[in-house]
């Protein structure tokens, strides 16, 4: 069933280009900001491409996913929110990943340190937004430490160590 | 060492000190585990059971300790009024409401050794919800306990120059 559709979409992809101007590019990533300018009559509205200072170069240019080309692949937790913070939406969500281009098990253990650095209440201004005046009922208590199944999850846990799980989950709680 | 009178060495060794501990954002196991030791005097070299050589400490903000886990919904304290149909739980959240102080002061009560002792030490201990102190009280205070969690930095307390300066691992 997955195949035909596959097919179906890729084939109207490229039929499209064909007929609009040629093979059209496509539109190039970026960061973009949204200009409006009225001249007279008219008012043009333009997403012009921000164009960044040039990005450091990475330790390991050759890596697959960002963790790697940073040379970060065991050495973050849920609290290096400034870098778990480019992997959010504005309301907590995670991005996905063909926009990342985290690999797999990097942006499930990401997954993981966003969901802990939440509960740890490290991201106040990444919460989702609430309909209308809608007030917490609840009691606001800090709970910073996290469930025994996320640090199960925890990227510093799955590195090497499975097998002594419990005398090193203590370990971890003395964090 | 050099220059104490032999008087001001023996009042500087028995001497009773008053010690602050801030609870903030820090599990009431590791509060109570710190206070237990300065309040039994397991922190001096002179220590002996009998000796009533325990101090004083003073924990503030006890309202806003920080329970690790799902504690807050799943901790349950027991207790019993001696009459039937007597028996109380109570979950964490609900007693903390009911009363901030009171879970750092059940849990240094049952850290104490369970001998006659324990309510002289309980009596020492003195806890605030808050950080606002009686003024005799504050100026007794010798020196700070350091806290047992390294509390992490939320995203909003790091400098936007510290934001800028983390480098962008990807671009959009």
């Amino acid at each position: 069933m997955a195949a035909p559709s596959l097919l179906r979409g890729g084939l109207r992809r490229l039929f499209a280009g064909l007929w609009g101007r040629g093979w059209a590019s496509p539109p190039a990533r970026a960061l973009r900001e949204v200009v409006e300018v009225t001249e007279g009559n008219t008012t043009t509205i333009e997403g012009k491409i921000i164009e960044d200072a040039a990005a450091p170069t990475p330790p390991n240019p050759s890596g697959q996913c960002p963790i790697c080309r940073w040379n970060l692949k065991h050495k973050y937790d849920y609290v290096d929110v400034l870098l778990l913070s480019q992997f959010i939406r504005s309301d907590g969500g995670m991005l996905p990943r063909r926009t990342t281009g985290l690999c797999l098990e990097e942006h499930k253990k990401i997954a993981v340190c966003v969901q802990m650095a939440h509960r740890a209440g490290l991201l106040p201004n990444h919460r989702p937004r609430l309909p209308e005046g809608h007030t917490p009922k609840k009691p606001k208590l800090n709970r910073p430490g996290n469930t025994s199944e996320e640090k199960l999850r925890c990227p510093m846990i799955c590195s090497c160590i499975r097998s002594h799980l419990g005398y090193l989950l203590k370990l971890f709680q003395d964090r | 060492m050099a220059s104490y009178t032999k008087a001001a060495q023996q009042w500087a060794t028995f001497a009773r000190a008053w010690y602050l501990l801030d609870a903030k954002m820090q599990p009431p196991g590791k509060i109570a585990a710190a206070t237990v030791i300065r309040l039994e005097g397991r922190h001096k070299p002179i220590y002996h059971a009998l000796s009533d050589c325990g101090d004083h400490v003073v924990i503030i903000n006890t309202r806003h300790i920080a329970f690790s886990g799902n504690k807050w919904e799943q901790k349950v304290y027991s207790s019993h009024t001696g009459y039937p149909g007597g028996f109380k739980q109570v979950t964490a959240t609900q007693l903390h409401l009911k009363d901030p102080t009171a879970i750092v002061k059940l849990a240094v009560y049952r850290m104490l050794p369970k001998n006659l002792q324990r309510r002289t030490m309980m009596q020492r201990l003195h806890l605030f919800p808050e950080d606002v102190i009686p003024e005799d009280i504050e100026k007794n205070l010798l020196q700070e306990i350091p806290q047992p969690r390294a509390v992490p930095r939320r995203l909003d307390e790091y400098t936007p120059e510290e934001i800028a300066a983390f480098p962008r691992v990807w671009t959009p």
